[in-house]
């Protein structure tokens, strides 16, 4: 019989909200209570989330971020600064020791991103894992993804760009250098692409997350029923917004 | 006194250090540890601060304090390698 794991539909949250969600996720499952699970979720109002290892002032425009509305929170995982706007955000949560998971973390990405892959296929879009963490289409960028490991419990949640702006995401993040920024912003248009540019139809968010599901299923050769948050999680997710990640402690540390 | 800088790891991620150290002797006073890298488990950044506070910055000494502390520690780092933490701090000084 094929192994059951949890879909989660949990739609449109804060940068706090969306982070504490995927914390209680790894924590339920790392005391077993929940099945391992793939969400599939959205910001509102756009945001921008850094990497545990960031500093947020160096790579946030505050200023900026209070004028246009656009919130912001660090992640536990590693990596770099992320404006997100039209996207699907997935994560995953499967323990360590699960014979799908790779113990090595290199060779973990690569096989959680070839789930992105199957499901970019299922939408017909041909793209390649480019370590350390992107997926290119084209060469060039439609999705970043991001790892932590604790509790022996294995969470990465990554973005699929559905349409990007960068000229607002660069109003947002601040650029090491001024002087080269617009050299910067046309690099990156040219480096990045999303799901608007290399559909040939337009593809609506559900479209994304049924294909991406199935892309999960094919990967891991499990059925994903989808279910709610459990009460237990809404309870961790609701304390770790209020006593974490939409406290200044926590996002100014670095 | 105050040094900082931001290293494209060849290869790897971005690495911004600020440093501060006794201008004389040449040790570190207090040192940040940022950018777009990974390291598991993460508070391992915040420990490896912590040993680096009181080393003299010698290459060959911060060489030996990082690469201790990583196989002691068990740190995995990926887009990122001690080498690079000891040339990133050196360049804050240069």
């Amino acid at each position: 019989m094929t192994e059951q794991w949890r879909l989660l539909h949990t739609g449109t949250h804060t940068a706090a909200a969306n982070m504490a969600i995927d914390r209680a996720i790894l924590v339920a499952h790392s005391r077993g209570k929940v099945p391992p699970t793939v969400r599939f979720y959205q910001w509102r109002p756009s945001a921008i989330s850094i990497g545990y290892f960031q500093s947020l002032e160096a790579e946030v425009n505050l200023e900026k971020c209070r004028r246009l509305g656009v919130d912001y929170v660090r992640r536990i995982t590693g990596g770099g600064a992320v404006f997100h706007e039209d996207e699907l955000t997935y994560s995953i949560v499967v323990s360590e020791d699960h014979p799908s998971i790779p113990k090595n973390i290199m060779e973990s990405y690569g096989v959680i991103c070839g789930a992105i892959i199957r499901g970019l296929k299922n939408l017909e879009i041909e793209s390649v894992y480019h370590p350390i963490n992107d997926i290119l289409v084209n060469g060039k960028k439609i999705s970043g993804n991001a790892q932590t490991r604790k509790e022996k419990t294995v969470l990465q949640h990554g973005t699929i760009i559905m349409d990007v702006d960068v000229d607002k995401m660069f109003s947002v993040l601040k650029v090491p250098n001024e002087k080269i920024k617009d050299k910067l912003i046309s690099d990156v248009k040219e480096r990045v692409t999303s799901l608007q540019h290399v559909c040939e139809e337009p593809t609506s968010f559900e479209d994304v997350a049924r294909a991406l599901k199935r892309g999960f299923e094919e990967q891991f050769e499990v059925t994903l029923k989808e279910d709610g948050l459990t009460l237990e999680e809404k309870e961790l997710s609701d304390t770790f917004e209020r006593e974490c990640f939409s406290v200044d402690a926590w996002n100014y540390r670095r | 006194m105050l040094g900082n800088t931001i290293y494209k790891v060849p290869k790897g991620k971005l690495l911004k250090i600020h440093l501060d150290y006794e201008e004389k002797a040449h040790i570190i006073q207090g040192i940040e540890i940022t950018g777009d890298f990974f390291a598991y488990p993460e508070d391992s950044i915040e420990y490896l601060e912590k040993a680096l506070l009181h080393t003299p910055l010698k290459e060959e000494v911060l060489r030996k304090t990082i690469t201790e502390f990583v196989s002691s520690q068990g740190v995995e780092f990926i887009g990122l390698t001690a080498e690079d933490l000891t040339q990133g701090i050196l360049r804050c000084i240069m």
